[in-house]
This record gives C-alpha cells, structure tokens and sequence, in this order.
C-alpha cells in the first residue's frame, strides 16, 4: 500500500443507483441525493478514513450507463478510467450497483474490469431484497465475476464498514480481464489495433476508437492512428452493437446462476401491482376498462376541437372563393388543396388523445405489463411471445413494428409475425373508423355511461387484434412452425409520468402524422381535382347535354345547376376511372366515388375521407362541412343516404381487414427478402376484405 | 391563363412526389431504421 500517497478510489455506476448516498455515507459530505437520474453531474471529492491509519480519496464520477460516453458528462468518466497519468487515477474502482436492476449494471462492470483496474463491486439497497423477493448466491457471483461484491444499503448505512475492509484489501484484487470480447467480434481486427496503437491495452484502444470526440490526454501519433480506425465508422457501430450483444449474453447466462427473484415472497408496491396487474383476470379486466376509457375519450373529448376545425376549414373554403379572383387556380385552392388538407387535420384531436393515453401508458410502465398479459394469450394461438412488441406497437403504425420482428430468432416465428401484424389497427385507420362510425353509429349512450360510438370504435380495435391472432393460428399450421422462442420482459419500475416528455411524445408523434399525410393529401387533391375538373367530349359540352336532357323537366336554375355539376363529374376523368371500378365495389354497397377513395387510400389510408372531401367539393355548390358533405349524399337508386347503416359498416369492414398500404407491402418486401409474403397478403387481406365487406352488406340491407 | 399555367405547374409537381414516392425512391442518404415512411 502507497504510503506516501493517499489512495484514490473512483465511485462509478448507472444513474440512481444510490451512488451519491453511498459518497456521502464514505466521505461524511452532504451532497443533495435525489431519486432520478442525473444527480452527480461532475465528479465530486471527499476523503474517507478507512481505518485508523488508511485515508482515501472518493471522487464519486457522474452516472453512466456504459464508459461509451453519450454526454460530456459521461465523458468524465472515461477519461478519468483511461488516463493513467491523471492525478485521480484510480487506485481502485468501485461499481455501485442497484439491487433491483444488476442486469443492467453488470454491463459497466464488465467494461471497467475489462480495464484491468482493480474494481469491486457493490450491490445497494441490499435492505430491499426481502421485500422485492431477490435472493442473490454471492459465493458463487464473486467465484464467476472473479470479484470482491459487498452488499450495502446507503440509504440504511448498512454494509459501509465491509466496504471499508474490502477496500483496503484493493491491491490483492484480481484484475484479469472477465472474457475476450475481442477475439469474438473479429479476431483479425482487434489485433490489428493491438498492433498500430502498442502502448495502450486492446480494450482501451477499442474504446478510445468508439470516442466520438478526441479524448485529450494521448500523444499526436495515437490520435492520428485511431482517427484512421474511426473512419470505418460502420465497422465500428457495428462491433459496438456486437459487444452489447456478447456482454448481455455473458451477463444473462451469469444472472440465471446466481439472481433469483420469486414473485411470491415479494411485499412491495411494485410487486403488489404487478400481481393485480397481471392477474390472469384482474388483468384482463384492468386493461378492458383502460380500453374503454381511451375509446371513449377520443369521441368524446375530441367532438368539439373537431367540430370546430371542420367548420373552420368549411368557412376558409368559402372565403377563399370570394376572396381569390375567378380561375381554374382559384378553384383548385377551393375544390381541391383546402378541402383535401381538411380531411387530415380534423383527426388531429382524435390522433392526439389516442397518442396521450398511449404515451401515458408508455411512461408508468404499464405498457411493459400489456406485454406480459398479452404474451400469455399469443402462445396458445401459436406465436412467439416476442410476436407481442410488433403487435402492439402495429397500432401506431404497421411499418416500424414489421422492422421490430428483428428481433424474433425463428424465421417461420418471424414470417407469421410480419404477414399478421397489418391487421392491427394503425392509426391511419383512425380518420376512416371516425368518419365512417360519425355518420351511421348515433350519438347515443350505453347504460346512460358509455358513447355508442366509442364501444364501437374500441369493437373494432378488437377485431383487428382477433384477427391478426387467428390468422396467426391457420399460418401455424399452415407453415409447420417447428421452433419456439421464449421471450423475457424486464419489467420497468412504475413511475409518475412525466408532462414534459408526454407532451413531447404526443406532439411529435402527431406532427408526424399530420406532416406525412399532409404532403401525399396535398399533391393528391391536385391531381384529384384535375381529373374530376377536365374531362371528355361529354364534359365539354355537359352545359348543352344537360340542357337538352332536361329541357322538359322544367327544373329550377338550383336544380339545373346541381344536374350539371353531377353530370360533369360523372363524365370527369376521375368519373370515367370511377365508372370502370363500380360493377366490382357495388355488390359492397359503394359508389364510384367511394372506389377512387378506395384506390387512392392504398397510397395512405387516412387519405379516404381527403379524398371524399375532393371530389363531393368540386360535385357540388353546396358549402358545408365534410362530414355534413358526406351525410347529404344520396344513392341515386334508393334515394336513401350513400353512408347508410350497411354501407358503412361494409366499409369499416372492409377497412379492418383490407391491406391499403404500399408502404407496409415494401417494408413487408425488404424484410422477406421476396415479393412472395406481400403479395400473399395483398391477395388474402383483400379477397378476405371484400368477401367479409359483402356478406356484412347484404346481412344488414 | 397564367392560373392555368400555375395548375399545371402544380400539377406536375404533384404527381412528380407521387411518383418518386412510391415508384422511383431515391437513395437515401443515410440509413434511418426509425423511419416510418408509411406517409
């Protein structure tokens, strides 16, 4: 032991950890201790006496959750482990680990002692562990990590005298590497750094490579070497996932030896929750009430900001009209641009509410017991339990959950995930339900308590994940699935959500929404409103074809006019196109107008009421709303509403089930490596769509 | 005419995005996995 000089010892650990309690019970200080993370911003110093005659100096370093620094904070870190000539170089380290989450501090660990600094390990608020039901085998811990491990509670000062003793044993502790990562990602590689940078170990090299700003303390000539090394900048990426990989492996396999936790001992809050919350019917029961309550908001809380923007972009129309000279521009910015974009931002309030209560749920960590209820019900259809994570994330939108699959190892496994998971309800299904379930579901309550229109909404949520569960069954047997994963979930803590990062979430996600659509409705409510305002020979003479057609009807100059405008639309290009689709779409009970919504909403779902919006606004005179525009029209046949009872629900149907995505079929392309699958699903949605749209018509006619 | 010439210019445009789109995508610059590009 350094007699001369006091011994330096660096507390390092992941954020809330307790680190800082732990500095203060060590040192006597009163640094502020908080229950978030973020707390020990810069290193802090105190000295601690160990014995009677055995002082050291604690820097307590920020937290951090790898020595991969992401903040100049954490930079501290590194560069205080890595530089050994700095004036607190550690003698020894010290790694504070939390109790309840050590898989996740485990992976600081394994990279400092991979730097070959001696480094003990303490595991705090050891108080908590009956009441959290954990049992750790510390023997056989120490034996694998190769590792002096001291429990302590900071919080309790229990433990802090053993700390003390181990510490003055520091210059014993062992500081072999705990494995090879190296030879493991790419032998040849890292013995290449190991040969150009000779004066640093190969670990140390690597992660002054993976620094994304120069660390200050190495000479020009090493900095210019791993300058060359970091130009390879996707090889590195790449070997820095690979090391997360091969470290979670090792921690795992050490964690299922010697960390237990057995739920039923467990007293806390946290597990008291987690009993209700994943209760095999309490859970079910929680979540069906959750459900309701979210349904019901976003009809309920949302009719009047959207009452509010449909009438403002009805009363912008008009004033466009009036104000703008008279032109075919003029009536492309009235006909078509205004009416277009309306039809996307009247679902914001809806969009948002649903966003809240999911970003709600996100945050509190409720959504990490969904998983776990939901994991349950996915086995006996025959799905992994990592099929949950693309399911339910598939109600936000199709395309990332397909890409969330990645992480399903077997493929048959995979394969069903991604071919079920477009029946999940995306969120651009949201402005068709909400149109389509406004114009024929009354505006009526359920036991005096629950909208009618929100039960139906949430009935068809429901539908989308039944549906997704048993084309999953038939895919199972269809395919022979022969391999099974199991899925693990760490449950987060539960926490108060915080506003801020709601309030963030939901408005990115909903600027999202809007902003995407938004370009696609734009430049198809021009190209809409050219084809619906040019045409044929037949539209250039409607005035005269109409005029001889009606010479004896004796019509009013109202009447006349609304015959023209009808007339002209029919025999628009958009008309002619239309006409062509309808002997298929009308055993369903549609039109030809609602068949060019059909068609253009397989660019974007939610461009089917945009759409609608266009071509009701360049077929009429008639100002209004486009909920009012789509309730005033009439089938010319039945005289009745177009958006009747079976009609609309023919088409909620046929939403639900159909695949009116292109960019769900390229993502479905890129990740099967074939056109096969989205072709399959292209094929099967849609036949399913139409037949199920049908037999719905004719039942409810 | 010159609301003409505009509607035309619009128009072309219009379906140039909706083309490049969904039919001839350009390489993206940099590989962005979060990227929903459902819109």
């Amino acid at each position: 032991m350094k007699s001369e000089k006091k011994m330096n010892i660096a507390l390092v650990g992941n954020p809330n950890t307790g680190k800082t309690s732990l500095f203060n019970q060590l040192t006597g200080l009163t640094q502020k201790v908080g229950n978030y993370p973020g707390i020990t911003v810069d290193k802090k110093q105190g000295t601690c006496k160990l014995n009677a005659t055995e002082t050291a100096i604690i820097t307590d370093l920020p937290g951090t959750y790898s020595i991969n620094p992401t903040s100049m904070d954490e930079s501290i870190v590194l560069e205080t482990l890595l530089d050994n000539d700095h004036k607190n170089y550690p003698d020894v380290v010290v790694v504070v680990a939390e109790v309840e989450n050590i898989k996740r501090n485990l992976f600081l660990f394994t990279q400092v002692k991979d730097l070959k600094i001696p480094t003990l390990l303490v595991i705090n608020m050891a108080d908590q562990m009956d009441r959290k039901g954990i049992s750790i085998d510390l023997e056989e811990l120490k034996a694998i990590l190769n590792t002096e491990i001291v429990l302590v509670s900071a919080r309790k000062r229990e433990g802090i005298e053993d700390l003390k003793q181990a510490l003055l044993r520091y210059e014993t502790f062992d500081t072999t590497p705990l494995q090879s990562i190296s030879d493991k990602i790419d032998k040849r590689y890292f013995e290449k750094i190991k040969s150009r940078l000779k004066g640093f170990s190969t670990y140390k090299s690597w992660l002054l490579i993976t620094q994304k700003n120069p660390v200050g303390f190495i000479s020009q000539a090493s900095r210019t070497i791993i300058e060359s090394f970091k130009e390879e900048e996707q090889r590195v990426k790449k070997y820095q996932h690979k090391e997360t990989i091969y470290r979670y492996q090792y921690i795992n396999e050490i964690l299922k030896k010697t960390y237990f936790i057995d739920k039923d001992k467990a007293k806390d809050l946290r597990s008291n929750l987690d009993r209700i919350l994943t209760h095999k019917i309490f859970g079910y029961v929680i979540f069906t009430a959750i459900l309701l309550v979210m349904f019901q908001s976003v009809f309920n809380w949302a009719s009047v900001p959207m009452d509010f923007i449909d009438l403002s972009f009805s009363n912008l129309s008009e004033w466009a009209k009036n104000a703008l000279p008279e032109g075919v521009l003029s009536n492309l910015i009235t006909e078509g641009i205004i009416p277009g974009i309306g039809g996307i931002v009247i679902f914001i309030p809806q969009i948002a509410i649903l966003f809240l209560f999911v970003s709600i749920l996100e945050e509190t960590g409720y959504m990490s017991r969904v998983v776990f209820l939901m994991d349950k019900i996915m086995r006996r259809y025959g799905m992994s339990g990592k099929s949950v994570i693309p399911l339910i994330s598939g109600t936000a939108c199709a395309i990332p959950a397909i890409m969330a699959t990645r992480n399903i190892v077997g493929w048959k496994d995979r394969l069903i995930t991604i071919l079920v998971t477009p029946f999940t309800t995306c969120s651009a299904r949201l402005p068709v339900y909400a149109i389509i379930i406004a114009l024929i579901i009354p505006d009526s309550r359920v036991l005096g308590l629950f909208s009618l229109q929100g039960l139906v909404l949430m009935a068809l949520y429901i539908l989308g994940f039944a549906s997704a569960l048993i084309a999953a069954f038939f895919l199972n047997k269809f395919l022979k699935v022969d391999r099974k994963t199991f899925f693990i979930v760490e449950m987060p803590n539960y926490k108060l959500p915080s506003l801020k990062n709601i309030a963030f979430d939901v408005f990115e996600k909903t600027k999202a929404f809007v902003f995407g659509a938004g370009k696609i409705i734009l430049a198809l409510s021009i190209v809409l409103w050219f084809l619906a305002s040019n045409g044929g020979n037949d539209f250039k003479n409607a005035s005269q074809i109409v005029a001889e057609k009606t010479v004896s009807q004796n019509l009013t100059e109202e009447e006349l006019e609304s015959e023209l405008a009808s007339f002209k639309l029919e025999n628009s290009y958009i008309g002619r196109m239309g006409k062509i689709i309808e002997p298929v779409i009308q055993p369903l009970g549609y039109d030809w107008k609602i068949g060019i919504a059909l068609i253009s909403s397989f660019a974007a779902r939610e461009v089917f009421v945009g759409t609608l919006s266009t071509i009701y606004s360049v077929g009429s005179d008639d100002e209004g709303t486009i909920k009012q525009r789509m309730a005033a029209e009439i089938n010319p046949q039945t005289k009745e509403r177009r958006f009747n009872f079976p009609a609309g629900m023919s088409l909620l149907v046929f939403y639900a089930f159909a695949m009116q995505c292109m960019g769900t079929l390229a993502i479905v392309k890129k990740e099967t490596k074939s056109w096969k699958w989205p072709m399959l699903q292209l094929v099967g949605m849609g036949i399913l769509a139409y037949v199920t749209a049908f037999v719905t018509f004719v039942i409810l006619k | 005419m010159l609301q003409q010439v505009l509607v035309y210019v619009l128009l072309g445009v219009a379906l140039l995005f909706l083309l490049r789109k969904y039919f001839f995508k350009g390489k993206k610059k940099n590989n962005c996995d979060s990227d929903c590009d459902c819109h």
